[in-house]
């Protein structure tokens, strides 16, 4: 517990630091932007120095040999711990609990929008539930499966000891507590209401909770750019022997694609809000028409980050699931080739469709065609994951594991936000249907579908790997189909609301839709007690479940070779890579461990192409 | 081991079972509401042929999946570790090629068509018949017309005339939806932009609630309320409004 404390001790001083320079250099009083600026800015640095810098990084700077904290059991996931394991595992829990309050702050919204009328909240607080949603969610998908498996598998899974810059990789994670704190704290000093796309000229005019917003989401994208350059970093030089590029598991091509685009396009966001924060509190007016700025400035900035950030997303969860539909399969990942091409050039794509999002914004209208010509083509690239995903089924030895069941959900939820994604990249259907629910529904079947299923798969298949036990697998399997099914009757009906009149993010919409909404209110509320069964099942798992062989799915991969949960350097020496990950149904094998006595005969040769 | 040919059996008619109540579903049920205008006209038929062109391909993955589950799943847990492997078949390539030309045939031919073809419809001739300028606030709406006269209560639209609305906004980005037209466009402060459309039924707010403007980007407190209800009328009716509101009647 005491690293905590001394982090919170030094955020305090930090944020009191930050408030008297602000009133003392005569900037602003003790309530206002500039102060929580300043005070959160420096409160950031105290939380870090507290956290575990100053017991590593400053102390070797003054000269003097590190002392980090040597805590030992639980304890360790409250601590500033370098190891990959431990990371992994603060962030599985961390963003298990934000998706808690995200869904939690769903259900408020669904209750609301259950009848026409006020019901338990007026406008005001809906629009800070539902901006909270926004980017709490967004914060749960774009780190959720990055930095939970992208840190606990990736290493492993490429034979290395740990990431290549453990305390960065600390740092990454520790970020995130200021983050949420910043956040779910801005309702104190006025909530942002502006969503979570923070569009100027709004997001410059609204209540300090915006500011809150801005520095908290920049504080975000710091550890997304950390959390990518770390993986980019390790994948490329800290493969075992024998592990080419060739012979990467699809989930580690999955997440080196997402930090491809983490690591270089993050900034856009951070630069678009940095200048919405200067309209705030420094008087500029880059989107203040009536100073000479340009609100669609922000958008085009705003876009270009946050549709990749889409695919940071989803690339991940692309990964995992063919990973998982893979094993459970028992079948090699069918066209692996072409799926890590396939991945490489949505991250190409991604960047040049961004536009998209704004066909009824009043931009040019010779960006129209162009846009919506280049997102369309993102279907080929797109299709080649369901060649994979399919192919590798294709009569498989399936067997029905929780995570098969996700993996069959993934693909019938990614499916439906594929198809539906035709209709908004077509200018004329998107001119109409641009934010309406239809837009919620396609986003939720892509992110939630896409991403929370995968997650789910991901969490289901590596649970034993992580905790060394079993959860009850029938009460999983009754989770997969009840969620799996709410999921459809919460979210088919708001495609229907969003043809026929209904806009999103409102507190209130015509009596007309109060039949169908009041359907959706219900189902969401069934989805969302889903997920009580999910939590509990983890932990009575994780806690009292039976202890696991240590290869429970008889998976190939390199994380599945060593026990559960894997010891302190993932190996004992190091292994060396022999083929494919995906053996199944061949004599090859894909690795040698060093301290493991020879007993099959060895297929494929280290160094050479499979 | 399960015969091949079932496999591709049950694939099929899954696949043309699928199809069929898709195809149904888009050309025989009314899925959109009520449509009053002629630019509505070909965002609705946009909508309709992307549906049609989606069916094949959602029921082509969720036919695989399906036979898949049917055939090839074991239904009941296991708890020792499975032994048991399929075939090694890693990639092959004549289907990943068939598919990639599938898949970018697919997307050419629905950029052309809805696409460019949707895009030119709905734009239609740089002609109005009348120009109406619309300036938004939070949370409300005001109309100019040409003879200057001004209303906020309601917009009143005259049938089958061809008309430019400018849109600005005084304060923040809001957006000039009216569903029932389906048009879109924001209202962004420092520039005007502008939205063609023709009304070709008469009718109004009564008839159907999507005949209303209402505020589609979020704008604050009463973004939900920012809504008025929208009038279609004939022509001498549409003068006789313009009339009533220059002489304040």
């Amino acid at each position: 517990m005491w690293p905590l404390v001394r982090a919170m001790v030094g955020a305090l001083v930090g944020y009191l630091v930050g408030i008297t320079i602000t009133v003392l250099a005569g900037l602003g009083g003790v309530n206002s932007e500039v102060a929580l600026v300043f005070g959160y800015t420096l409160g950031l640095v105290g939380w870090l120095y507290g956290i575990g810098l100053g017991r590593t990084w400053v102390r070797e700077w003054r000269g003097l040999p590190a002392r980090p904290d040597a805590i030992e059991g639980w304890r360790r996931y409250l601590t500033f711990s370098t190891d990959h394991k431990v990371i992994g595992v603060q962030y599985l829990t961390t963003f298990i609990a934000v998706l808690v309050l995200g869904g939690i702050s769903a259900l408020l919204m669904r209750i609301e929008l259950s009848r026409a009328g006020e019901t338990i909240m007026n406008a005001e607080r809906f629009n800070m539930v539902m901006s909270m949603h926004g980017i709490l969610m967004v914060a749960v998908a774009v780190a959720a499966v990055l930095g939970s498996f992208g840190n606990f598998m990736v290493p492993i899974m490429i034979g290395a000891d740990d990431m290549a810059f453990p305390r960065l990789n600390a740092i990454s994670y520790w970020l995130n507590v200021p983050v949420a704190l910043g956040l779910i704290l801005a309702p104190t000093v006025g909530s942002f209401d502006s969503g979570w796309t923070a569009y100027p000229p709004f997001s410059t005019v609204n209540n300090h909770g915006q500011t809150l917003f801005i520095v908290s989401v920049i504080t975000f994208g710091l550890s997304s750019i950390f959390g990518g350059l770390n993986i980019l970093v390790t994948v490329a030089t800290m493969r075992a022997p024998g592990m080419t590029w060739g012979r990467l598991p699809i989930f580690v091509w999955g997440a080196v694609s997402a930090s491809i685009l983490s690591l270089t396009v993050t900034q856009f966001f951070a630069g678009a809000l940095v200048l919405v924060e200067m309209d705030r509190i420094a008087g500029t007016t880059f989107f203040n028409a009536a100073g000479g700025g340009d609100p669609l400035l922000y958008q085009h900035l705003f876009w270009f980050y946050s549709h990749p950030a889409v695919y940071i997303m989803v690339l991940p969860s692309f990964g995992l699931s063919l990973e998982v539909i893979t094993h459970m399969s028992r079948k090699p990942l069918f066209a692996y080739k072409a799926s890590v091409v396939a991945m490489l050039s949505i991250v190409g794509l991604s960047l040049i469709v961004w536009a998209h999002h704004m066909f009824t914004s009043g931009m040019a209208n010779y960006f129209h065609a162009p846009f919506m010509f280049l997102t369309e083509s993102i279907s080929i690239p797109t299709g080649i994951i369901f060649l994979s995903a399919l192919g590798t089924m294709w009569r498989g030895r399936l067997r029905l594991e929780p995570p098969l069941l996700f993996g069959f959900i993934w693909v019938f939820q990614f499916l439906m936000g594929g198809v539906t994604g035709i209709f908004l990249a077509d200018v004329a259907t998107d001119i109409n249907l641009q934010d309406t629910y239809f837009v919620v529904a396609h986003f939720h079947y892509t992110i939630m579908g896409g991403v929370v299923f995968g997650f789910l798969a991901g969490t289901h298949f590596w649970f034993p790997k992580i905790s060394g036990r079993m959860y009850n697998k029938r009460l999983a399997n009754i989770f997969a189909v009840w969620i799996g099914l709410a999921f459809q009757t919460t979210f088919i009906p708001m495609f229907w609301l969003g043809t026929n009149g209904m806009n999103r993010r409102i507190a209130d919409y015509p009596e007309e839709l109060e039949n169908v909404n009041l359907f959706v209110s219900i189902s969401a509320v069934v989805l969302g007690l889903g997920f009580v069964l999910f939590i509990g099942n983890m932990l009575h798992g994780a806690i009292k479940g039976p202890k696991t062989v240590g290869n429970p799915w008889s998976a190939t991969t390199l994380e599945w070779q060593v026990a559960s949960p894997p010891p302190e350097h993932n190996f004992h020496g190091v292994p060396t890579v022999l083929a494919t990950p995906y053996t199944y149904g061949s004599t090859m094998r894909h690795a040698q461990l060093a301290d493991e006595p020879i007993t099959a005969p060895l297929v494929g040769t280290a160094y050479e192409g499979d | 081991m399960r015969g091949r040919r079932g496999d591709w059996s049950l694939l099929f008619v899954l696949w043309a079972v699928f199809i069929v109540i898709g195809e149904l579903l888009a050309w025989k049920v009314d899925l959109l509401p009520g449509n009053y205008a002629r630019e509505g006209e070909v965002v609705d038929e946009a909508y309709i042929l992307l549906i049609a062109l989606a069916v094949p391909v959602f029921a082509g993955v969720a036919a695989t999946l399906l036979t898949m589950m049917v055939r090839h799943t074991t239904w009941k847990l296991g708890d020792a570790p499975p032994t048991e492997d399929g075939r090694y078949l890693p990639h092959h390539r004549t289907l990943t090629i068939v598919w990639v030309t599938v898949s970018a045939l697919l997307a050419a031919g629905v950029a052309v068509n809805p696409g460019f073809v949707g895009l030119r419809d709905f734009r239609g001739e740089q002609r109005a018949d009348h120009v109406i300028a619309v300036q938004a606030q939070r949370w409300s709406w005001q109309f100019t017309y040409e003879n200057g006269a001004v209303a906020t209560d309601e917009l009143v639209l005259p049938v089958d005339e061809r008309i430019r609305f400018d849109l600005s906004s005084i304060d923040i980005v809001h957006s000039f939806w009216i569903p029932a037209f389906r048009v879109k466009l924001d209202n962004v402060p420092g520039r005007t932009t502008q939205l063609y459309v023709t009304p070709e039924r008469e009718g109004d707010h009564a008839d159907n609630f999507n005949l209303r403007i209402q505020c589609a980007e979020l704008c604050g407190l009463d973004h939900a309320k920012m809504a008025v209800p929208v009038r279609v009328v004939s022509g001498a009716e549409f003068d006789r409004y313009l009339n009533s509101l220059r002489t304040g009647v």
